[in-house]
């Protein structure tokens, strides 16, 4: 529990913080306003600070009440909770410029770093960042005629899903058996059902239609096997011409 | 009861569309709702003959005209919408055939009418598409006739060939289509192709008396008689290309088999036995009726739940029923054409219910509302993307099939989002009685009939040669006229229309 935030405010035992610990729990307070909050003067925080005078709950009381904490001491996790929050706000506050460079991106680049030479396949230790692997995920989706889209992770894995839908060997095997079959189904002549106002979103709530549909077929075929599979224990389907009359 | 004048009904009915009429409050007494029917000029000419001569009788002798019968189901409690008049309405009991009316189902005073299912209690037509050409049938047209006539017995009395007993029947009852899956009869994607997945769940064959059971029995893969039918056909016109291609109907030409059946003996003990019941529940809850033979118990009530029940196992059955049919349809092409129902591709396209009552969720003003849909001689045409029709015609829209009569077209449609909103997601079933059997029978000879039929060069085989004037396309209106009034008012759209080279009838 706040391991992250203990972690980012640079506390010293990030990992075994207990708020149950009551000494743990005063000093974590003590050092939160010293290094972090620093609401109080100096000379102010002496009543703070003396954590195993009988009148520290006390003290944390006003401290809460100068902070306008909305929670009660005795609500242990909240308050620490609350502090944390509020000392990452400060702490962020004071060093504006230099969190504002840091991004998923460049964070992913700085924790991948140093683990290689971990696995024996290539492509485990690829560098996704890498600006040639980038240009190679371009190409290809030029090649393929994907759309773009800002995240080139999101790109390959468009490129992935077509692969194997369309270019895979079982893919192009199926296509040849279905020629003739497969109808291609203009996007303007269906029925969307209902109308949200928007062109751009009508026409992306056609697709997601579609790629329901999809969904379902595949659905109903699973089931239809199913049903053939039972059928093959029990079916037993007789007829007897004796039994036959026709009417007047 | 008020006799007025033919000038003073037309006040109470007003023209909104061209195919389009509304019977305003006070047509019939205590009407709860409106009603709403669906015609062009020469089926209007003949729901407004009808009404004429009704008033001219004065009310006495005859029967009651479709537009009042429409309008006493409005007056049915805890209806609600519209009570409507498909364009192939004409009068039955209670209920006009081609009338759908939906109630309520958490207004503890609707009520459910076994007049509003009819007696042939899930009636219904299924298309099996195959991949022969006309070409291919031509010369061998007669004997395939006379196979499929072997195969399915036909006529009032008629016995089917594949062998039931009690226990089979009581399974049947229970799981419907499940049933034929389980012994064989059919493919695992005839169950996808059919409304309900061909078994309605809430069916108890406890509720069927054994009077009904009886019936029934030995009568399973027979077509019975009336307007029943099977009939090779050819496709002879497209309409939309896409959803036909959809239905695996590619080309003009190919032949189709449509089977046209209901449940049988079965069927109708159910519908007789809870009329018994009915009318005694009605003096019990004080439910009026502006007509006798409108019958009905509050959906709550033990009687009520139990003609659902029942009437959901005639249902089973009745797929049961057709589905045995598809599968010695199926073995009789697979013997003339020494191959397997498999390589002529004999899929079943869809299989629709024209006489059933079912609990559905449907908008109205705004509101989901959770209803009990009676189709009586009406059709179930969901629009595209209802959750309830088959992945395949999701974005066609629910194929809706219509027989026509014997030596006429029969059409394939398919449901649209307006006849959602306007009529529940309902439309036409086929042509319509225009005759009585009665006149049919004094004004036709049989002979020509058939002569008729032989002109054409459709194949005929028929039990009771004697009875088919009353099933001539004479009698009957013309399901061109019905069709092209749904298609013309949007409630459903045409796909592609197929006509008869042979005909099996009862």
């Amino acid at each position: 529990m706040f391991r992250r935030k203990l972690l980012a405010l640079g506390y010293p035992q990030p990992d075994s913080f207990n708020t149950q610990d009551e000494n743990q729990f005063r000093s974590i307070i003590v050092w939160l306003e010293d290094q972090k909050i620093r609401h109080y003067k100096i000379e102010e925080r002496a009543s703070l600070r003396s954590i195993s005078s009988p009148d520290w709950v006390k003290a944390l009381h006003s401290y809460l009440m100068d902070l306008e904490c909305p929670y009660q001491q005795s609500e242990k996790n909240c308050v620490i909770e609350w502090l944390l929050a509020y000392a990452v706000r400060l702490e962020y506050g004071d060093n504006v410029d230099k969190y504002k460079g840091v991004t998923a991106e460049t964070l992913t680049q700085a924790v991948t770093k140093p683990a290689p030479g971990v696995s024996s396949n290539p492509l485990d230790n690829l560098n996704f960042d890498d600006p040639d692997f980038k240009a190679g995920i371009a190409s290809l989706s030029v090649l393929l005629q994907i759309p773009p889209h800002q995240d080139h992770v999101e790109m390959l894995k468009a490129i992935c899903l077509l692969v194997k839908n369309k270019l895979s060997k079982e893919a192009i095997e199926q296509v040849s058996k279905d020629t003739g079959k497969v109808e291609h189904i203009a996007l303007d002549q269906m029925e969307l059902g209902f109308d949200t106002g928007d062109y751009i979103i009508n026409e992306a709530a056609k697709v997601l239609r579609l790629i329901h549909l999809h969904d379902l077929r595949e659905l109903q075929t699973t089931i239809n096997q199913a049903i053939v599979g039972v059928q093959n224990v029990t079916a037993n389907p007789k007829t007897d011409s004796r039994l036959g009359k026709v009417g007047r | 009861m008020v006799v007025r004048t033919y000038q003073e009904e037309l006040s109470y009915l007003e023209k909104m569309t061209p195919n389009c009429w509304r019977i305003k409050k006070g047509f019939v007494p205590n009407m709860n709702v409106e009603g709403i029917f669906y015609v062009n000029d020469s089926l209007e000419r003949l729901m407004f003959d009808e009404l004429k001569q009704s008033c001219r009788s004065q009310g006495y002798g005859g029967f009651l005209p479709g537009m009042k019968q429409i309008g006493n189901v409005a007056a049915l409690p805890g209806i609600v919408g519209k009570s409507i008049g498909l364009p192939d309405v004409h009068s039955g009991y209670g209920f006009a055939i081609g009338n759908m009316a939906a109630f309520d189902m958490s207004d503890p005073k609707s009520v459910v009418s076994p007049g509003g299912v009819g007696f042939d209690i899930n009636c219904g037509v299924r298309l099996l598409r195959t991949n022969l050409t006309q070409k291919d049938v031509q010369p061998l047209k007669e004997q395939l006739a006379q196979c499929l006539f072997d195969h399915i017995p036909v006529g009032v009395g008629s016995k089917g060939i594949i062998p039931m007993n009690a226990k089979d029947l009581e399974e049947a009852l229970e799981m419907g289509m499940d049933w034929s899956l389980r012994e064989g009869y059919i493919w695992a994607e005839d169950k996808e192709h059919c409304e309900e997945y061909g078994r309605m769940l809430q069916a108890d064959p406890s509720k069927v008396s054994g009077r009904a059971k009886k019936r029934g029995l030995p009568q399973l893969g027979t077509l019975g008689a009336g307007n029943h039918y099977a009939e090779i056909q050819v496709v002879d016109e497209i309409y939309n290309d896409f959803a036909a291609k959809k239905m695996g109907i590619d080309f003009k030409g190919q032949v189709c088999v449509m089977i046209h059946c209901g449940s049988r003996g079965l069927g109708h003990q159910v519908a007789t036995d809870s009329l018994v019941v009915m009318e005694k529940v009605m003096k019990r809850d004080n439910i009026d009726t502006n007509d006798r033979q409108l019958a009905c118990a509050r959906i709550n009530s033990q009687e009520g739940q139990d003609y659902l029940k029942g009437m959901a196992s005639a249902a089973n059955y009745a797929w049961v029923n057709r589905s045995s049919m598809t599968f010695l349809a199926r073995q009789a092409f697979a013997k003339m054409f020494n191959t397997t129902p498999d390589d002529l591709d004999m899929h079943v396209i869809y299989d629709v219910s024209h006489n059933i009552a079912k609990v559905e969720e449907h908008f109205l003003d705004g509101k989901q509302k959770t209803l009990l849909i009676h189709r009586k001689g009406s059709t179930r045409a969901f629009p595209p993307h209802h959750p309830l029709i088959p992945v395949d015609y999701q974005l066609t829209g629910q194929p809706v099939l219509i027989g026509g009569t014997m030596g006429t077209c029969s059409y394939v449609l398919t449901g649209t989002e307006q006849g959602m909103m306007e009529t529940f997601g309902t439309t036409c079933h086929g042509a319509g009685r225009a005759l009585s059997r009665a006149k049919s029978r004094r004004n036709l000879d049989f002979q020509d009939v058939l002569n008729a039929l032989e002109q054409q060069g459709i194949s005929i085989r028929v039990a009771s040669p004697k009875l088919v004037m009353e099933e001539a396309p004479e009698s009957y209106k013309n399901v061109t006229d019905v069709v092209d009034t749904c298609h013309a008012a949007g409630i459903s759209r045409k796909t592609f229309r197929l006509k008869p080279i042979a005909v099996i009838k009862g």
